[in-house]
């Protein structure tokens, strides 16, 4: 069998999850009220939802880990799809971004002292790691998918 | 002149025959990536080659049994109507299933094209597809199309011409076992002598008589030679011919799927591995459930700029066309009535936009099937099953269409059960409520509040079925058959179509039934009531318990008064029957918004509404008396007044309890007062 492919993969998948399944619960239990001391540092916010997108983009790429791990070549699917997801939550915190920036225009009392720091969130710039990820493995990124020969 | 002729769609459900239809006439209706986007046939037109094509889409049906409602309208159109030519429109991803329709047509005698849509994907997944000869086999054109980009279409149009002008009968037919063939020559020869059967192809006819297709059935009971067809069908077990004949339509079809189809079986297609992930058992439910928050996060936070761009708008308006108008009653109507009314309405516009762009993005792509599937488990338990899944999805919409696309659902039961729990799916048009006063209390967390909300409805919708399914319609748990389309990338045409589609009717309804009810609304609160001594539309009178509509409100004012709600949401509520959006136009009226400084959610948020007044309110709207529209289509739908007075009833009495629970609730607890 060959796992040159799956070796990158998990270990990115090892990498993205961890760091998804932090910010997730950092964001939760900010949520929760109680202070993490990472808000300022990480840019996280009290925000239960979107900390629980964040654990469930996490959870896809671990997932896909414990697959690779046991052999299972399509396992990559859960790497491949994660990195979808988070540069799908990617953009939506870019159109939330843009929509207060827009809104600071239009209504400058509501968001008086906006800046790019303050916007900041964890899915945006983990999306940027999973953005790069997808980047160098656009070939594989077509829809013609994988060959699961080995596993025959 | 130019000659004219019938051109039927049919095909199974998602194989793209709407975009077919789109790519030919030119029409933008909706097109769909799930079952059952079709489910009345549509009517369009296409000149080609000096010829006038009357183009009709067919809903999707599997077979020409009739299971379900849709599949009776298709065949129906076919055998009644009696096209010039049927396109079949076959998904090339899944030839096996699509070709036993392709059987079926055969057997009918139509004149017969097949469109081998989709070829883009075949040749993703590895598929070789030997066209020619697929054509030598069922001796039926056969021209390979992509409905999404219009290839092929040309092509597609050119045969269609040129088979309609052919007065040759085409197309192979199938030979089964001798006692079958026997029985279905018996009684071939008894509905070839009778002309009440003229209507039908009588070898269709006599194999479906065999299958004891009940609708075929009953049309044979009224015919004259009935006791003779009675006495060759007495002696069979229908069930076992029926699995017999669609065994041996099967065993036809794979042979020649051998001959003309190359599969590279151990290939994981993009689809594959992303059904892999979710329909995943464990992370399926929390994917759908965090892609719903994204799409209702964007709908409120990035629409908030537009927002307050149409805000600002209509203040200016407001402040202009009152200053330039000097009679008091028309400065009123003007500004306290059709610019505060619509004006509350139109603001929301971008919302609705928005959330249509993004189920559009999750429909075309795919993923609303998947929904319905990783949610079969859960509807499983409830007695329903994922298909039913699909039509409260649609709901998020507009509840009219979702209920009529309950028309899939086979089993009768599950059917009526799915449409009266439909309404509690929060529609668009609730969507304004939820965002001026999720606006007005929650702030930054407007986002979770309204998506909380959307849960609600789905959770209240799901027990509701629970409840009715161990009750008052109790049946047995139905299996679940449903495909999964292959994905496909969202195209941004498709996207903003949709989004104008419904922006359009939004516009509309704020152009036409919702002005007509701000105004409606305006003049009852200008006009005093008899004995109060006060003047049309003076200040001491508008808006007022010395209006009329004051009067109205006090009078129902004591049915919502536990609940929290004075006589102006009691009245805000009543106007909201006829449409939801009139809620917010009529709380524009009834609390000054259009003279005002502030905007309506500003004088809701300054004191005029307690947060906790406002949750219960919005949990009220998401389940009380659905529209006018809404209520129409239970009736057409049930085709019983009973039924759809019960889910009035129910809903309403469920709204009034909830909403109850949470000011209450709230009220003793101190919270959010």
């Amino acid at each position: 069998m060959n796992y040159s492919y799956q070796k990158k993969e998990a270990l990115f998948a090892a990498l993205a999850g961890v760091l998804y399944v932090i910010s997730g619960t950092l964001h939760i239990v900010e949520g929760l009220g109680a202070d993490t001391g990472f808000a300022a540092l990480l840019f996280v916010q009290a925000d239960i939802l979107g900390g629980f997108c964040l654990a469930v983009i996490g959870m896809v790429f671990l997932y896909g880990l414990l697959e690779m791990r046991r052999g299972i070549k399509a396992g990559m699917s859960f790497a491949y799809v994660g990195i979808l997801l988070s540069i799908i939550f990617m953009a939506v915190y870019l159109l939330i971004m843009g929509g207060n920036l827009l809104d600071s225009f239009i209504v400058p009392g509501d968001y008086e002292g906006w800046n790019i720091m303050e916007s900041l969130r964890p899915g945006i710039y983990l999306g940027l790691l999973s953005l790069m990820a997808a980047f160098s493995w656009k070939g594989r990124f077509s829809s013609n998918g994988i060959s699961v020969r080995e596993e025959v | 002149m130019a000659e004219k002729i019938i051109v039927a769609l049919a095909g199974n459900p998602n194989v793209g025959k709407t975009s077919i239809f789109n790519a030919i006439t030119g029409s933008k209706q909706h097109v769909g990536n799930w079952p059952g986007v079709t489910v009345e046939k549509k009517m369009g037109k296409r000149v080609h080659s000096d010829v006038e094509m009357e183009v009709v889409d067919l809903p999707g049906t599997y077979s020409l049994t009739a299971y379900s409602l849709d599949e009776i309208v298709a065949r129906d159109f076919i055998i009644e109507e009696k096209p010039d030519i049927v396109v079949q429109v076959v998904d090339g991803t899944n030839l096996e299933r699509n070709l036993y329709l392709t059987t079926q047509l055969m057997e009918l005698g139509v004149k017969l094209v097949i469109a081998l849509n989709m070829s883009d994907l075949v040749l993703s997944k590895g598929v070789h597809i030997d066209e020619a000869k697929m054509q030598e086999y069922l001796e039926v054109p056969v021209v390979s199309t992509i409905g999404s980009t219009g290839n092929g279409i040309h092509g597609l149009l050119d045969t269609i011409i040129e088979r309609s002008s052919d007065k040759r009968v085409y197309g192979n037919t199938f030979d089964y076992e001798e006692d079958i063939e026997v029985r279905a020559e018996e009684l071939e020869m008894i509905l070839e002598k009778d002309p009440y059967f003229a209507h039908y192809p009588s070898r269709w006819f006599s194999l479906k008589l065999l299958e004891g297709d009940e609708n075929i059935l009953r049309k044979a009971r009224g015919s004259e030679s009935y006791p003779k067809i009675k006495n060759v069908l007495d002696n069979l077990d229908p069930d076992s011919f029926e699995s017999r004949i669609a065994d041996q339509r099967y065993g036809t079809i794979q042979f020649m799927l051998r001959q003309v189809c190359d599969i590279n079986t151990s290939h994981l297609s993009g689809s594959d591995m992303v059904d892999r992930v979710v329909t995943n058992k464990y992370l399926g439910i929390p994917i759908f459930l965090s892609l719903m928050w994204a799409a209702f996060e964007v709908t409120f936070t990035f629409a908030t700029p537009f927002m307050n761009m149409i805000d600002i708008f209509f203040a200016w308006l407001g402040e202009v066309t009152v200053s330039l108008i000097s009679t008091d009653w028309l400065s009123s109507l003007i500004g306290e009535g059709i610019i505060a009314g619509v004006g509350s309405v139109l603001i929301f516009l971008p919302n609705i936009l928005l959330l249509f762009f993004m189920l559009s993005i999750m429909e075309d792509s795919g993923y609303i099937s998947r929904a319905a599937f990783i949610m079969d488990r859960v509807m499983s338990r409830i007695g329903l099953h994922g298909k039913s899944f699909i039509p409260l999805i649609m709901g998020f919409g507009c509840n009219v269409p979702a209920i009529m696309a309950t028309r899939t659902i086979e089993d009768s039961r599950d059917r009526l059960i799915t449409i009266l729990v439909t309404p509690f799916i929060s529609c668009g048009a609730r969507l304004p409520v939820y965002v001026l006063l999720a606006g007005a209390f929650f702030g930054r967390d407007a986002g979770v509040v309204i998506f909380s909300l959307y849960a609600l409805g789905i959770l209240v919708a799901l027990l509701s079925a629970k409840l009715m399914r161990g009750t008052v319609l109790r049946g047995e748990d139905a299996p679940f058959i449903m495909e999964l389309p292959e994905y496909r990338i969202p195209t941004l045409r498709s996207g903003i179509i949709h989004m104008w589609e419904r922006g359009k009717i939004y516009l509309k309804k704020a152009g036409g039934i919702i002005l007509l009810g701000v105004v409606g609304v305006w003049l009852l609160a200008s006009i005093p009531v008899p004995g109060s001594g006060g003047q049309f539309a003076s200040g001491d009178i508008y808006g007022t318990t010395s209006s009329l509509l004051g009067a109205i409100g006090m009078l129902i004012e004591p049915l919502v008064a536990p609940l929290g709600f004075d006589w102006r949401i009691a009245v805000a509520l009543l106007f909201g029957v006829v449409a939801k959006e009139i809620v917010v136009g009529s709380m524009g009226v009834l609390y000054g918004a259009g003279t005002n400084e502030e905007n309506l959610a500003g004088i809701l948020a300054a004191g005029a509404m307690s947060p906790l007044v406002g949750l219960g309110l919005m949990v009220f709207v998401l389940l009380y008396v659905p529209c006018f529209a809404c209520i129409g289509v239970i009736k057409r739908e049930t085709g019983s007044w009973k039924w759809t007075l019960f889910q009035l009833f129910y809903g309403t009495g469920l709204a009034w309890g909830l909403a109850f629970l949470v000011y209450q609730t709230g009220s003793r607890i101190g919270l959010l007062s």
